[in-house]
This record gives C-alpha cells, structure tokens and sequence, in this order.
C-alpha cells in the first residue's frame, strides 16, 4: 500500500464541506497518527519501508475518512448544511453588496477622486468661459 | 480507517472516547491505543471513526483541544469540558440502562 496522499485529502475535505481551517487541522492530525503508526512499527524491529506499509494499511483508505467526516453534517460550513438557503442568500448579498462597491472604492480613492473632480470642472469652467465669449462676440461683434 | 464496527456500535465511540479523556487530556493516537487496551480489543476505533467523533464532540462543545509541542510535533490534545462531564453521564446511564435491559432480555428469553 502506498504512503496516504495527505494533500489530496486535505482537498477532498474541502470539497465535501469541511471548512479549509479544519480540514487542514485533520490532515496534520491524521499525518501524525501516521508518523506514530511508523514510529511503532520501527520500534516492533520491521525496517522503515515495512514500517511504513504497516502504517498505510492500518490508516486504511482515505475515501473511508472523507466519507465520515463528510457524513457529520454539524462538521460542514454554512452553505453545505444550508444548500437551499445557501443558493438564495449568497446571490442577494452579492447584489446588495454590488451597489456598495463604487461608494467603498469612492472612499478607498477620495483624494485621487477629488482632484480628479476639480480638474474635470475647472477645464468644463474653462470651456464653458470660452463658449460664453465667442457667443458675445457674434451677438455684439 | 480500515476498522469498522457492528451499526449496535452507534455511540459506543462516543462513550469511550469521554471516558477516557474524563481521566485526562490525549491525542488521537493514544485514544486509539487507549481503547484497544481498555477494551481488552475487544474494540478497536478506526482513524476514520476517531477523528470524526473528536471533531464532532469538539463542535457541540462536550470537549476543547489544544496544539501542543511533544519531541518536535505539534499534537492535538483533546480534554473534556464542563458540558462533556455531562454529557458523559449521560451516555453512561443510557448504556447502563441498555445492557441491563439486554441481560434481561438474554437471560429471560421467554418473555422477551
């Protein structure tokens, strides 16, 4: 049996709801049981590679650990014990929060917009002077 | 992982693994250990049963865990909290119920 592929693990918790905090704190629990399972074989006088065998077999299948964990619904985020809400929810906070997006980069950019504002009206002032005259001098020119 | 138990099991791993942690904090591993040797093997928890429960028991606030440096590892010790005391004596009266009922049944089949 070959060494347990703690990173697929880890992604496959993922991907069955667990959040990605927890999911992580298993797979380096689960690593350690694995180093201690070797650890003991070694100390049982088998060589490392025999160790190490023993080890993946007692562990057993990953498939059987995600499916455990993944069958413990109160172990899920939010949005995999809630599908159904999940999918209502999510939506309307993006569009609630949509709006709130150029106000939050308008204050996150104040300055930047300010000068930006003051340049566009001094050179429509400008502009505007400019028409103003040219349109007196046709009336009394 | 590669255990697995009879479905009466249900809540057993539960059960043991407060009982265990009520004398003091473990880790994963030495639960394991713990309750084949408690058990007289006659039990013996799976890595996919153990963590599973832990987490679970964790979850509903019965026990806390904490990481803790031991020779070069960082460890997951888990102990019990107020509520898993509780919880604890609970399930052992439930259990004592059981089998009480069970050695009743087994000894009496006629009117079970």
């Amino acid at each position: 049996m070959r060494e347990p592929d703690f990173n697929d693990l880890a992604t496959r918790l993922v991907q069955s709801g667990i959040p990605r905090r927890h999911a992580h704190r298993t797979v380096d629990e689960i690593r350690d049981h694995y180093d201690d399972l070797v650890d003991a074989a070694i100390d049982a006088g088998v060589t490392s590679r025999e160790a190490r065998y023993q080890a993946a077999r007692e562990l057993g299948r990953i498939d059987d650990l995600v499916s455990e964990m993944s069958a413990r619904r109160e172990l899920k985020t939010w949005a995999f014990r809630y599908p159904r809400a999940a999918m209502v929810v999510y939506p309307l906070a993006c569009l609630a929060v949509l709006p709130a997006a150029p106000v939050n980069a308008g204050i996150a950019h104040a300055p930047l917009l300010a000068r930006w504002g003051a340049s566009l009206l001094a050179a429509g002032l400008f502009t505007a002077g400019l028409l103003l005259v040219l349109q007196l001098s046709i009336l009394f020119g | 992982m590669a255990k697995s138990n009879p479905p009466f099991m249900s809540g057993v791993p539960e059960l043991l693994l407060l009982r265990l942690l009520n004398n003091r904090e473990m880790y994963g591993y030495e639960l394991v250990r713990a309750i084949k040797e408690v058990t007289g093997e006659a039990i013996s928890l799976g890595e996919g049963v153990i963590y599973p429960v832990l987490h679970s028991l964790e979850r509903n606030g019965s026990l806390i865990a904490r990481r803790k440096p031991v020779g070069g590892r960082t460890r997951v010790y888990y102990s019990l909290t107020q509520q898993g005391r509780g919880r604890l004596q609970d399930l052992q009266e439930d259990w004592r119920r059981i089998q009480t009922g069970i050695e009743t049944a087994l000894e009496n089949p006629g009117h079970a």
